[in-house]
């Protein structure tokens, strides 16, 4: 695979998006309307094979795909192993706390010593933005991104939008609330490129000190609605979208306290039942329960959370097989 | 050896000259300056030991003075040494460079101070003047020695990249080089508003999920310092200003009278945050500059014209990429319209390159991680003549902003031409289209965000005290003399055009 690629008239230019032809998945700002809703379509394959009684396929058999994870995170790095066995790919995993400079290596060094011993897909995560794109442009195969700093979650953001289209037929026209932590969010920032180019009507909602002037979110989402006002904003939405509240935020001054925030910015049972009677929450995970989120509403009937778990080994296992079919 | 340069536009601002002549250049002083008027009459020299550099269709003017660039040594000599720093800085047309303090050890004592002059002049291109380090160890606690310093030979001092943080400290600072009759260079950065800093707080950051820089971390410190300069009587130098708030801030302080003065960087005068951004913005319709006006039947020589887009394309980049990493941060599109107003109305008095070496290890990692700082000597000049070019600024005005304004800001070389002064003097063709390539360049920090980009105007000759610094090719070598030299192999080295 690396060989094909690295003659590829694309190897050194990281993200200019070609038709029919993807190397890697950075963020969601390059892909078109067609292309996620072809995404979605495998990711409906891909979910009836995870319902077979042996959940297996043997699409990246005798690929070799390597979770680089510079990050702490068990959910994601579950999900893409589980995503990679079902494909029958070759999957190791790489956990490297702190950053790639405090341990002495670079990040390309890593990359390369990874590129040595036979990766054909690198699924990175990292805590600083833009470290995907820099390992893309040096390696040979496919770099896949698993959550860069605050700035892309694309696979998040296409398990949240096969979950709405699943759930309630279709994205377009709806109206979507995202509330919580904005502006420290890669998961808001993948969600308002896949949403807004599927169509849906995008809504951020957040204490101003985890928002920032709203000319910088309007300048590159032009019809994105922001907001303060959380009781006024659920009024009919189709979805509600919680984001996780770090409690560093408490500490680093950006809030009074969480338990200001969790009466005017948490998403509970009163503010749910303003919204249409369809309405989906959902939550990228791990929750903090009783301050972005009430109890009763992350487990109600209308609550998605763990629909969009298991969505995401498909999007995930969808996004693999388009990267190996090249 | 003399030096006639002949038939170039003269241009000297501090003495309010603009004209087609001839500079003489005996013992390395500038002996006599010949304009088309003197031609008609004066007779010229001639002799065995007189060169005669034609420089028809390039300007000359009083060497480029810098205040502020990073030699790194000692301490950094893998990022620059002060002899790559000053052969750089004569690419570039400067005869003078200021030394910033931050060197491992800092130019906090005298012997280290010393030890800086003595490499310059046995191994330096081009004059260093170095700027003492304001506080010990750059701590920003205890005042170092700087009565002892000035005498030691600094005409400045700074605590450049990490700023006085204590206000109380800052105070006695201005106070005390106020005494000395030296200015206190600041580098306003409010560390508390930048914390966690990768690049201009603004819709571009918000994108790219890059933490901010808000301009208002380099107002607060700039209001702070200029109302510390006006208590004390001290001459307060902001340096790099890169903020429409900044520029003012110093207007206003200006017209009130107090003691300040302020610079800009090339790189803040021409870019802007979108640069970060690089191929995933919006691509841009480039900004050609207008067509130069033919002059005359000959050919210039140019680079061919390979049917790049020219001037400035942020979009030839990756997006992250980190030689755009830079300390005040690449600002936005308003910023840079109003630090050239403040370059036009006399509000910035400099143009200073913050020349940032940096080697390739700290700068091939993550966007956040990366070291910040341009490598600026070289392509100076290059990027602030679009100004020019683009009909936003006069070329005298601008040549003022890089010889007559430093030198007043640190009162001790004089930048001109007049005959007796030291023969520092740049020779640049405006119109010379080139192309960046880092990898000619002979600073050690090949850290630039304008690599691949075309620029118009070209240092072709520097000298200083009246030695050649550097020469492009065989420039002002009159053809004649090619042709009998071109038959002594070896004799003609052409470098190539950068």
């Amino acid at each position: 695979m690396s060989t094909t690629l690295a003659s590829s008239p694309n190897s050194t230019v990281a993200t200019q998006p070609q038709a029919n032809y993807r190397r890697h998945v950075l963020d969601l700002d390059d892909f078109s309307r067609d292309e996620i809703g072809e995404i979605l379509e495998t990711t409906a394959s891909m979910k009836e094979v995870l319902n077979r009684p042996i959940k297996q396929v043997p699409a990246l058999r005798g690929k070799t795909v390597v979770n680089m994870f510079f990050e702490d995170s068990t959910r994601t790095r579950i999900s893409f192993e589980l995503a990679a066995r079902a494909l029958s790919a070759n999957v190791v995993t790489m956990s490297a706390r702190g950053s790639s400079v405090e341990k002495g290596e670079s990040l390309l060094d890593t990359m390369r010593t990874l590129q040595a011993l036979g990766a054909d897909i690198i699924v990175m995560r990292h805590r600083e933005s833009g470290a995907p794109y820099l390992v893309a442009q040096h390696f040979l195969g496919s770099v896949l991104n698993a959550g860069d700093g605050r700035h892309a979650h694309p696979t998040q953001a296409l398990l949240d939008l096969f979950t709405i289209q699943e759930r309630l037929g279709r994205i377009e026209g709806l109206k979507v609330v995202i509330v919580g932590d904005i502006v420290h969010s890669r998961v808001a920032r993948s969600n308002l490129w896949g949403l807004t180019t599927m169509g849906a009507h995008v809504t951020l909602c957040a204490p101003t000190t985890l928002l920032g002037p709203a000319a910088f979110w309007t300048a590159t989402w032009p019809k994105v609605t922001i907001t303060t006002d959380l009781d006024e904003c659920v009024r009919d939405a189709d979805v509600i979208m919680t984001l996780r509240l770090q409690k560093e935020r408490q500490e680093s001054g950006l809030l009074p306290s969480l338990r200001e925030y969790s009466r005017f910015f948490g998403v509970n049972a009163a503010r749910v039942a303003c919204a249409a009677p369809h309405c989906l929450v959902m939550h990228p995970g791990p929750m903090n329960e009783g301050v972005e989120i009430t109890p009763d509403v992350a487990t109600s009937a209308q609550s998605v959370i763990e629909t969009q778990v298991t969505n995401g080994v498909a999007v995930r296992m969808a996004l693999l097989y388009r990267l190996a079919e090249h | 050896m003399r030096y006639l340069i002949k038939n170039g536009s003269i241009i000297d601002p501090a003495r309010r000259v603009a004209t087609v002549g001839n500079v003489l250049i005996e013992n390395g002083k500038v002996s006599r300056v010949m304009d088309l008027a003197d031609l008609s009459t004066a007779q010229e020299p001639l002799g065995k030991d007189l060169e005669v550099i034609n420089a028809r269709g390039a300007v000359i003017a009083p060497g480029f003075i810098d205040l502020h660039t990073h030699l790194r040594e000692p301490g950094e000599e893998h990022k620059e040494t002060i002899a790559t720093g000053t052969a750089a800085a004569a690419r570039g047309g400067f005869t003078t460079v200021c030394a910033m303090p931050n060197t491992r050890p800092p130019h906090d004592r005298v012997a280290v101070v010393r030890q800086v002059l003595e490499t310059a002049r046995a191994e330096g291109s081009v004059r260093v003047e170095p700027i003492g380090a304001i506080t010990l160890g750059r701590a920003g606690k205890n005042l170092t020695e700087m009565a002892e310093l000035v005498e030691a030979g600094c005409i400045a001092f700074s605590d450049d990249g990490s700023p006085v943080s204590d206000p109380a400290v800052m105070r006695n600072a201005l106070a005390y080089a106020a005494m000395l009759g030296v200015p206190i260079m600041s580098h306003c950065e409010d560390l508390t508003l930048s914390r966690g800093w990768a690049m201009h707080e603004g819709a571009i950051s918000t994108r790219l999920g890059l933490p901010g820089y808000p301009a208002a971390a380099e107002e607060v410190q700039i209001a702070r310092d200029i109302a510390l300069a006006e208590m004390t009587g001290a001459h307060i130098h902001i340096c790099h200003v890169s903020t429409a708030g900044g520029v003012a801030l110093v207007r206003a302080a200006k017209e009130r009278g107090v003691r300040v003065t302020a610079e800009a960087t090339p790189h803040h005068l021409t870019l802007t945050d979108r640069w970060v951004l690089g191929s995933l913005g919006e691509p841009v319709a480039p900004r050609e500059p207008p067509a130069p006006p033919t002059r005359g039947k000959r050919k210039r020589k140019h680079e061919p014209e390979l049917g790049l887009p020219a001037w400035l394309v942020p979009t030839r980049l990756p997006p992250y990429d980190t030689s755009t990493r830079v300390s005040p941060p690449l600002r936005s599109d308003e910023d840079v319209d109003a630090l050239i107003e403040g370059l036009r109305d006399g509000t910035i008095d400099a143009i200073a390159t913050d020349h940032a070496p940096h080697s390739h290890v700290d700068k091939e990692c993550e966007y956040g991680l990366a070291a910040p700082g341009i490598s600026g000597l070289e392509t100076a000049l290059g990027l602030v003549l679009t100004l020019v070019h683009r009909g936003e600024m006069d070329l005298v005005n601008l040549i003022a902003k890089l010889t007559e304004g430093p030198a007043s800001v640190i009162s001790r070389t004089p930048a001109t031409l007049r005959p007796g002064s030291n023969a520092d003097i740049v020779v640049f063709d405006p119109d010379y289209s080139w192309v960046v390539d880092r990898q000619k360049f002979v600073s050690k920090g090949l850290n630039t965000p304008v690599h691949g980009q075309r620029l118009k105007g070209q240092v072709m000759l520097t000298m200083t005290r009246g030695k050649i610094a550097f020469r492009r090719g065989n420039f002002g070598v009159s053809t004649g003399m090619l042709q009998q030299l071109s038959k002594l192999p070896g004799i003609l080295n052409d470098e190539g055009e950068s």
